[in-house]
């Protein structure tokens, strides 16, 4: 689990008490609420419930003031509950307590107390909740409103036959299909609460302020006498599970099982009905075999789903048992409750769904933010989000499908009619996140297996005047196809070592200089002037048929060198108009000089970026320096990495197509390198370049474990679902020249004094190799 | 359920049109079901849009969770005033104090993110278990060498009016000159108090003010920036857009910094051109006043041809008018009348007195104005006086449409823009889609 900010909590997955408390009393008939504080909790509540239900939400509030706070709210509430009963005159008055009115310690019952013995003639039943929005989310919330109602209502303990239901926060819809469902049984039912009319209402000839629909008083003060309750709740604690109080107080035996989403859920209620004495009416089987048809259907479709998966608790487990029995992954299935008990209860699905998968890496999470849930959904590559519309700012990000089940949904139409439960609504959930990942897939193929397998020469297109914007960029990603890391297969480029000095020191990095027959990035046989650059690439050139770029690639940093880098670009752009120019760099100084860059007609850039954190950038690159001062650790790595982000974005800006290069670091950072695919594709970057790092002699790194080819292709595959991967790199030299199976710089090392063409042509030398890394700093 | 009964202690609050002396600016009355938030919402409504700020909400994750990105204010830097930051304060924080753990995630920030500017919000309970929430923030603004504002914008310290005060007193905070950093240099153009960028609308106002030769300093707060606030002790004149919650600050800048304000309003073809005819004669020259003149006529014209199009649609019906702060209702009441409609309700949630007296003006007799309202009134006096449109927030939406009553969005939630020339060609559109929608017809609640 990565987290940034570990001292705050950075978009909270989460609600407060009250909230779910309210939410819960609007399943009641009849019944009003008010918040005891200040007046901004019912508002904001009152704001969030209205936008997802689209229903008018009035809950009333004792509008504490200053007054009140320092000598108590009694004062307050009671006025309060005197004018809510004029105004809407309700059968039951929910008193739900906020984090004011707990932390200033008012004794509640008390004053309810007090109240009905000062009004006689009071007709509704009011109902107590402690609520402190400190003390859990909405979730608990939610079912403490239900444990009061079961626990205040005067109970009739005369038995009946009838069954309890008692549901955490589901949709309307979805509580009219439990109602129908368990009609259809013949059973009696009472289920608590049901909001399917009061948060989902029709268009009336005469509105009615006070909700009428719901559950009766009576029928709660009835749950005492049943049979049996069905809690579809598995994550209540025990002091706010209404079927325990039942259980222990009136004797009344009970079930719990997770919400009906999954099949084998569905199952396990129509068994339990079943067993209860109901019904199996034959439109629920029907609906199976319907449900199993298209869940064979669809399971090759499941089979590519990657989901993170957020929210309250029970709706995590069932999303993650619905996708898991499809055959779908939740790479991530996070609450922002807090509950230890939470990942143990959802692993074992989890974990036999990713081992069908072959996988091993998924994240069980609770007490968590949506800062967490995006770093570890980038991490773990999922391609569908499921929740609420909360997540919206995630999927805008990272460019993923979001699907919307869940409360709160603020952007859209029709959060009281979304779907999760039953044969059908589960179906319906399935199909949604299926579909938004089948979307995915519709709008990319085409062009993604373009760019991955067509690499047929394209005819030479004439050189484009250097300009900036999107037109050329157009046009010189046209021209990738003549650069052999980009897309150019069979096109040779050579290497100009015209750059000696770094800005940085990596931990992985000696410079050096080396023997000619080692091929590693920054080694050269000799830095050559802009003179001597130009003149080796003309002879080059008139010697080989296919030499499309000329590139710089240090031997130190392109960049910090800007001077000859310039020269050289100059020269040969000069005695070419038709080469792709091309950069390779750190980043440290692109702002600084990526315009000029651009006006000089260079195309393409390679930047090494290691890392999108200063945590890890520190712990890779020891020193930074930059405008005359030397910085270290994560000071130093910050720069590095805002100068990095910053130069991408005004290259692409410019028209230069962007490649990102990352060398993996096992055990520095390598969990970290998904988040850098994702960053590169953030920015507009083309193509990612992982790199396997053999670390030098005497540097920091030199006894890393070293990672094999197995760990470099699948740390490419994972990052391929953000972005497309280079798997054809040599990791060549900075004199390197030649295609990139073979290394010819041997024969143009040693200047352009001497054209190259009056060698034996028959004398390559193929130096491949697979090392990473380095180059060393000599003066 | 017949029409709803008035409260004894709302009556003074709800006059006729026209009649003098209603009650406002009062704490809500207990129960009634008021349609305002609280201190810490006015607080952070109007510093909110500071696009730079660590915006750190220091309670429980309820007033976080609420307030997270739900506003439209737009940005053309900085994203960071788009996220939610809380200290999460749990049951443990109650019983042994908050203020360590706020002190450590200011450390945290300020080390990882180096911001210029961070606000500190307190929410209800934080002076209650008593954090010095003030000392933590001197004491981190000194260790980290970043600006910490506190807001000390407990919910239950007054009305959201209150909140915007204390929004104020921090902005005040955040641009008084520090010792030996006061500015020799001339003071010119405005800065513009009051306007929140939503849907854009910050960017339309400066684009006006371009087109009339006058230079903006300082937005407050829509679009802005710790680097481009602390620039308003540059300018000649504040223009006060949203009254209710800025005019403190043109107060004290007045009287500590001598910028005398003007205010204005964009809402509205009459008030857009008034406001940059006003301005260019207040802080500009001979040029740019006939700027304003050439430009405000060619855009009235512009819309002349567009009104007369719509008009039919619109003349005769009747609206009701329930928003935020005073200067808002009286602009809407104004384009209302321009389009042909009267406003036969007018309500608002902070308005003041001086307010209240322009809008009794402004409406007949036959009117109902409210100080505020809560649903069971609006629901009472829209059916009384057969509204045709309710303008308002989020929350009273549903309630007009369950009443049969088309809908204008007015509040900070909307994506398109409604102030300035091009506000008026969208307000006029959504009225009449809104109220001339053939779905009224399958309700059988045509008009």
């Amino acid at each position: 689990m990565s987290k940034d900010l570990v001292n705050l909590n950075v978009n909270p997955c989460k609600m407060c008490m009250p909230m779910g408390s309210v939410t819960a009393f609007y399943g009641l008939a009849g019944c009003m609420t008010i918040l005891h504080g200040s007046q901004g909790c019912s508002t904001y509540i009152r704001r969030h419930l209205a936008t997802h239900f689209n229903e008018p939400i009035d809950i009333a509030s004792s509008s504490l003031t200053e007054e009140g706070t320092v000598f108590g709210g009694e004062k307050n509430l009671v006025k309060g509950l005197d004018n809510l009963i004029r105004l809407y005159d309700p059968a039951v008055i929910g008193v739900s307590t906020t984090c004011l009115a707990e932390t200033i310690g008012e004794d509640i019952p008390g004053i309810i107390r007090s109240y009905r013995q000062n009004r006689p003639g009071l007709k509704a039943k009011i109902v107590t909740v402690s609520s402190a929005g400190y003390a859990g989310t909405q979730y608990e919330g939610f079912f403490r409103a239900l444990r009061a109602l079961v626990e205040q209502v005067e109970p009739e303990t005369e038995r009946h036959g009838g069954i309890n239901v008692v549901t955490g926060p589901v949709s309307p819809a979805d509580a009219r299909w439990l109602r129908e469902c368990l009609a259809e049984t013949g059973l009696d039912c009472i289920l608590l609460p049901d909001p399917s009319s009061n948060l989902d209402g029709g268009a009336t000839k005469k509105y009615e302020r006070l909700p009428r629909g719901g559950v009766a008083l009576g029928d709660i003060a009835r749950m005492a006498g049943a049979a049996h309750t069905i809690e579809l709740a598995e994550f209540v604690p025990e002091e706010a599970s209404p079927a325990l109080y039942l259980n222990r107080r009136h004797g009344v035996p009970f079930t719990r099982l997770p919400l009906p989403v999954g099949l084998r859920d569905m199952d396990r209620l129509a068994e339990l009905l079943a067993s209860l004495g109901g019904r199996r009416p034959p439109r629920l089987e029907e609906a199976r075999s319907r449900r199993l048809d298209a869940m064979v259907d669809s399971h090759k479709y499941s089979a590519g789903v990657r989901a993170a998966v957020f929210g309250e608790p029970d709706f995590v487990y069932a999303v993650s048992r619905l996708l898991c029995e499809n055959g779908a992954l939740p790479v991530l299935a996070a609450t922002g409750s807090r509950l230890p008990g939470f990942a143990d209860r959802v692993r074992p699905d989890i974990e036999k769904a990713a081992a069908y998968r072959m996988e091993e890496d998924f994240s069980l999470l609770d007490d968590c933010d949506f800062e967490t849930i995006e770093s570890e959904a980038v991490r773990l590559g999922a391609n569908v989000l499921v929740g609420s519309s909360d997540a919206r700012r995630i999927a805008e990000r990272r460019r993923l499908p979001l699907v919307r089940a869940a409360f709160p949904v603020h952007d859209r139409v029709g959060g009281q009619r979304i779907r999760t439960l039953g044969y059908e609504g589960g179906l319906d959930l399935l199909d949604r996140i299926v579909n938004a990942v089948l979307g995915s897939v519709e709008a990319s193929f085409r062009e993604e297996l373009k760019e991955k397998y067509y690499l047929e020469r394209e005819s030479r297109p004439a050189a484009e005047p250097p300009g900036a914007g999107e037109a050329a960029l157009a046009a010189n990603r046209l021209r990738s196809g003549r650069h052999p890391c980009f897309n150019g297969g069979g096109y040779a480029r050579i290497h100009l070592p015209v750059a000696p000095n770094c800005n940085i020191q990596c931990n992985y990095c000696v410079r050096d200089f080396s023997c000619p027959n080692e091929s590693r990035p920054g080694v050269t046989a000799r830095v050559v002037t802009p003179g001597e650059a130009a003149a080796r690439f003309v002879a080059f050139r008139d010697a080989s048929e296919n030499l499309s770029v000329a590139g710089i690639a240090g031997p130190g940093d392109a960049l910090a060198d800007w001077e000859l880098t310039r020269e050289t670009l100059r020269l040969i752009r000069a005695a070419d108009p038709d080469v792709i120019l091309c950069l390779s760099t750190n980043g440290l100084l692109l702002p600084r000089h990526v315009r000029e860059m651009a006006a000089l007609g260079v195309s393409h850039l390679t930047v090494t970026v290691n890392a999108v954190d200063p945590a890890v950038g520190a712990a890779i690159c020891r020193q930074v320096d930059y405008l005359g001062t030397r910085y270290h650790g994560e000071a130093g790595a910050a720069i590095l990495m805002a100068n990095q982000f910053a130069g991408i974005a005004m290259a692409i800006e410019s028209g230069i197509v962007c490649k990102m290069n990352t060398v993996m670091l096992k055990g520095v950072n390598d969990g970290h390198i998904p988040l850098i695919a994702a960053k590169a594709r953030e920015l507009g970057c083309v193509l990612g370049n992982i790199m396997r790092m053999a670390p030098a002699k005497g540097s920091v790194f030199a006894d890393s474990p070293p990672v094999s080819n197995r760990e470099i292709g699948a740390m490419r595959k994972r990052c391929g679902v953000h972005l497309r991967q280079m798997a054809h790199c040599r990791q060549c030299r900075a004199d390197a020249a030649g295609r990139l199976d073979e290394d010819r710089s041997i024969l143009f090392a040693g200047g352009g004094d001497e054209p190259a063409g009056e060698r034996q042509p028959g004398f390559f030398r193929f130096a491949v190799s697979s090392k990473g890394g380095v180059l060393k700093e000599k003066r | 359920m017949g029409a709803a009964e008035i409260l004894d202690e709302r009556k003074a609050s709800i006059k006729a049109g026209g009649e003098a002396g209603i009650k406002c600016g009062s704490a809500s009355v207990s129960g009634a079901v008021s349609q305002r938030a609280c201190v810490y919402c006015g607080a952070r409504v109007v510093l909110n849009p500071i696009t730079d700020a660590f915006h750190i909400v220091h309670g429980p994750i309820g007033c976080a969770s609420y307030t997270w990105d739900i506003r439209g204010s737009l940005t053309s830097g900085s994203g960071l005033y788009r996220h939610s930051f809380s200290t999460d304060l749990r049951e443990e924080d109650i019983v042994f104090g908050g203020a360590g753990k706020l002190a450590r995630a200011l450390r945290e920030v300020a080390e990882k993110k180096r911001p210029k500017l961070i606000f500190v919000y307190s929410t209800c309970i934080v002076g209650v278990i008593g954090d010095d929430v003030e000392a933590v923030c001197r004491e981190a603004e000194k260790r980290h060498r970043v600006r910490v504002v506190p807001v000390q914008s407990a919910g239950f310290s007054g009305t959201k009016s209150h909140g915007y005060r204390l929004a104020c007193e921090a902005l005040m905070r955040l641009i008084r000159p520090r010792q030996g950093t006061a500015g020799k240099e001339e003071r010119a153009g405005v800065n513009i108090l009051g306007d929140f960028n939503l849907a854009g609308e910050m960017w339309i106002i400066r684009n006006y003010l371009r087109e009339i030769g006058i230079p903006v300093q300082a937005a407050f707060t829509g679009d802005s920036s710790h680097d481009s606030l602390i620039r308003a002790p540059r300018a000649a004149l504040n223009l006060v857009q949203c009254a209710g919650s800025m005019t403190h600050l043109a107060k004290m800048m007045e009287a500590e910094m001598g910028i005398p304000y003007m205010k204005v309003s964009f809402f509205g073809v009459e008030d857009t051109t008034t406001a940059l005819r006003r301005t260019a004669e207040a802080a500009g020259t001979e040029r740019n006043i006939a700027l304003a003149k050439a430009f405000t006529d060619r855009e009235t014209r512009r819309l002349c041809a567009f009104s007369e199009k719509y008009r039919p649609r619109l003349e005769g019906r009747k609206a009701a008018v329930y928003v935020g702060g005073g200067f808002k209702a009286i602009s809407l009441i104004r384009q209302f009348r321009a389009m042909g409609m009267e406003t036969m309700v007018v309500g608002t949630q902070t308005g003041q007195p001086e307010d209240y007296e322009i809008i009794g003006g402004l409406v007949g007799p036959g009117a109902v104005v409210l100080d505020d309202a809560n649903p069971a009134e609006l629901e009472r006096f829209m059916r009384e006086k057969g509204v045709d449109i309710l303008v308002g927030g989020v929350k009273e939406r549903p309630l007009a449409y369950k009443l049969g009553i088309a809908f204008c969005d007015h509040n900070h939630e909307r994506k398109h823009a409604l102030a300035g020339y091009e506000g008026v060609v969208n307000f006029t559109r959504e009225v009449h889609l809104s109220m001339n929608s053939p779905v009224w017809e399958c309700l059988g609640r045509a008009r």
